[in-house]
């Protein structure tokens, strides 16, 4: 006995010496014939929802699916790239980044190009999703990373950022909740009624500067359209101009008029939520997500969602958004074809409206738009006006950013006037451009 | 009793002294207070009552706590990387720095010097060569497990086989990965404080010991051992709060949910968007519970761990 031990012991010794180093711990299974697809994501409150639906996928088509949850985002993220060095990536993950970050995952052979299961079948997959989210996932033709064109992951849902509004304040100030101001004008009027009330105006988070960025970006895009923007961004024309200082202006117009909340320049996005949710202050400019925060911190509370009201009525108003989070295909997964299949079935009109029932998050299929809750689906009809600086032909540079968002708090707290931040940018920016050639 | 100048002088130092001391223990105290007081809120009041005993308490929180965040089978993993995360740590740092500090081979301050370096780098630094070293040998495993099944099969019955099998794989590969990437991690600072404690240790208790017939493990486990108890006292609280605190390296090294300690259930309650805060809160006291347990039994050494070297020997 003692020598079959022996011998035995040799056998797993040589058996390390022969086969020790290779292949990835898919492989073994895949070669067993075990149809199983791991997920890794980060999403916390989807976690429930996405175990559900892998049971039902289970039990449709005999396919494992595991959904592994590795949360915060930050440890996430770290976990992802770890395994990337490794090579040792699921066969669906998420990507949480900027688009070079998603650019260098693609370059390194990490991410499968999902063009031709997109466009198969006269586009049907691609079609039943709103175009703006998959735009996010999209590398055009020539595009600054170097990356093949094609589309490189799937939106499992959608996000924008738009106005709310407190239907029970308006009824207390006077006004009608069935009719939200359309006009910048009524906005201005809606906002004065509701001071005269006692009820502040509009809550943000502009302490984090991108917000701020955010809503200037809209009423530029409304003031003077896309053209005229990118055109600034591309340094041809100056932020002097007479359009850009009408878009600070109305920062300095909302001060002056004290419509907006107190202490909104320095209140970080969970104070404003906070705001909100305990109706003290009667808008709010927020992003999609809102509708399970507020539900979290006050299930009773009676709003509406309303596009930001337009400046200028003969263009539409644009409102950031886009993908909410995406999953991607590893491009050395074994199971690639049974992976597709599950991104399908997820993204579906029925899974897609049980995720946001149960999540409170859009659904990225158009047509799942019936079957979702009143609130989320008001804010899905924003999509149709959705843009996002991550599909813009061009960028603006980092310290123009800086100085343009701390500019406007500036204007806003009385230290700088509009037109003297118009100057300061222009001066900068051609700084930077000449920095730059 | 008459007042001087000096009494009035001391008693003033001594009030001021002790609102001080009061003021930095209320602000340690408060987190926790305000954590036990907002874990028996609602969501609703945990934003508008900002009272630290709330009106209605709501106990249900910790049982919803531990059912919603699986805080059982987290608190068992957690209580076992801790036992033996920590044991490895007094076991291998003792013997390392008996070693470093009694004897002589070629390298020793090199190396010292190289433990105390990696005491620099933060965990966060070696996490890509860890969970690659991690997978590496992993994959090494399972290939070589593949390998040998066969033969193994002609030996055993196919069921306990591929249950051994699955039960390296998933069970105590992982595991055991966990707890010694966690050794790692605490040696550093273990092996320098026992070095210092063991310098100052006298030879003379060594020389007693060989003459009655010790060797160098029984002077180790004999002599060296018990005098060093309130810095290997320290080791463990420091270590066990580290170990029943860490997440971050087991969320990268850990894939199933079963293997994961008791941090992995508070993340349960932060949501991307929303936290739902009376459940964390009332998550993180039952968290805090044990480890102030160990803190409290072993408080008396902390002192004597403090001042370790002073009274050697």
């Amino acid at each position: 006995m003692k020598r079959v031990f022996l011998f035995a012991i040799c056998v797993f010794g040589l058996g390390i010496l022969f086969n020790g180093c290779g292949s990835q711990p898919g492989a073994s299974s895949a070669s067993q014939g075990v149809r199983k697809i791991v997920v890794w994501h980060w999403m916390t409150d989807r976690d429930e929802a996405f175990q559900e639906l892998a049971k039902k996928y289970e039990e449709k088509t005999g396919v494992r699916v595991i959904f592994e949850l590795y949360a915060p985002s930050d440890a996430y993220s770290q976990k992802v790239r770890a395994a990337a060095q490794a090579k040792a990536l699921p066969d669906i993950f998420g990507l949480l980044g900027e688009k070079r970050d998603f650019a260098a995952f693609i370059k390194a052979g990490h991410i499968t190009n999902l063009i031709q299961e997109m466009t198969a079948d006269n586009s049907a997959w691609k079609n039943s999703l709103f175009e703006k989210a998959l735009a996010v996932n999209e590398f055009s033709d020539g595009n600054e990373y170097g990356v093949s064109a094609g589309i490189y992951g799937v939106p499992i849902d959608v996000m924008n950022i738009q106005m709310l509004y407190n239907k029970g304040l308006f009824i207390k100030a006077g006004l009608n909740p069935d009719s939200p101001p359309a006009t910048w004008e009524e906005f201005v009027a809606a906002c004065q009624k509701l001071g005269a009330a006692g009820i502040q105006g509009l809550v943000s988070g502009w302490g984090e500067v991108w917000m701020i960025d955010c809503l200037a970006s809209n009423l530029a895009f409304n003031i003077m359209g896309p053209e005229k923007v990118f055109a600034t961004l591309r340094g041809e024309v100056p932020y002097s101009d007479p359009d850009w200082i009408k878009v600070f202006a109305l920062f300095k117009e909302m001060a002056d008029k004290k419509m907006l909340a107190s202490g909104i320049v320095t209140m970080v996005n969970k104070n404003a939520e906070q705001a909100f949710a305990n109706e003290r202050a009667a808008f709010a400019f927020n992003g999609s997500w809102c509708v399970n925060v507020y539900h979290g911190m006050n299930p009773s509370l009676d709003y509406g969602v309303l596009l930001m009201p337009r400046v200028n009525l003969s263009r539409p108003m644009y409102i950031w958004g886009g993908a909410g989070s995406s999953f991607l295909v590893n491009d050395r997964s074994l199971v690639k074809k049974e992976v597709v299949d599950l991104l399908k079935w997820l993204t579906a009109r029925d899974q897609q409206a049980y995720l946001a029932q149960k999540t409170r998050n859009l659904p990225s299929n158009k047509s799942s738009l019936e079957k979702i809750p009143e609130l989320l689906a008001a804010f899905s009809k924003g999509m149709e006006n959705v843009t996002h600086p991550n599909v813009w032909p061009v960028n603006e540079l980092p310290r123009v950013i800086e100085r343009f968002d701390k500019g406007i708090q500036s204007i806003i707290i009385g230290e700088k006037t509009p037109e003297q931040l118009g100057a300061e940018l222009a001066k900068l920016k051609a700084e930077e451009m000449a920095k730059k050639k | 009793m008459s007042i001087n100048k000096y009494t009035v002088t001391n008693s003033a130092v001594n009030a001021l002294v002790h609102v001080f001391l009061i003021i930095v223990a209320a602000t340690c105290i408060f987190p926790l207070l305000w954590m036990f007081g907002s874990s028996l809120k609602t969501q609703s009041t945990v934003f508008s009552d900002m009272s630290l005993v709330p009106k209605a308490m709501h106990w249900e929180n910790f049982y919803l706590a531990w059912t919603k965040g699986g805080f059982g089978v987290y608190f068992l993993n957690s209580l076992f990387y801790t036992v033996f995360v920590v044991f490895g740590i007094v076991i291998v740092s003792s013997w390392a720095a008996y070693a470093f500090s009694r004897m002589n081979f070629p390298g020793k301050n090199l190396f010292f010097f190289m433990f105390l370096g990696a005491m620099m780098i933060p965990l966060p630094g070696s996490f890509v060569p860890l969970y690659v070293l991690v997978n590496n040998v992993r994959n090494i495993l399972l290939n070589s497990l593949n390998g040998a099944t066969p033969f193994f099969l002609k030996i055993f019955p196919d069921q306990f086989v591929y249950g051994m099998v699955s039960f390296i794989e998933n069970q105590f590969y992982p595991r055991a990965a966990y707890v010694l990437c966690m050794i790692n991690v605490g040696l550093s600072f273990s092996i320098f404080m026992l070095k210092t404690f063991f310098d100052k240790m006298p030879k003379e208790l060594e020389d007693a010991a060989r003459i009655d017939g010790c060797t160098r493990l029984g002077i180790w486990r004999h002599v060296a051992l018990p005098l060093a108890k309130p810095a290997i006292a320290v080791i463990i609280i420091y270590n066990s709060l580290s170990v029943w605190n860490e997440y971050i390296l087991a969320n990268l090294i850990l894939s199933s949910k079963d293997l994961m300690p008791l941090q992995r259930g508070l993340m349960v309650f932060q949501g991307e968007h929303i936290t739902q805060y009376p459940l964390l809160m009332a998550g993180m006291t039952i968290t805090v519970l044990p480890i102030l347990v160990i803190y409290f039994a072993m408080q008396k050494f902390i002192i004597k761990g403090i001042t370790a070297g002073a009274v050697v020997g």
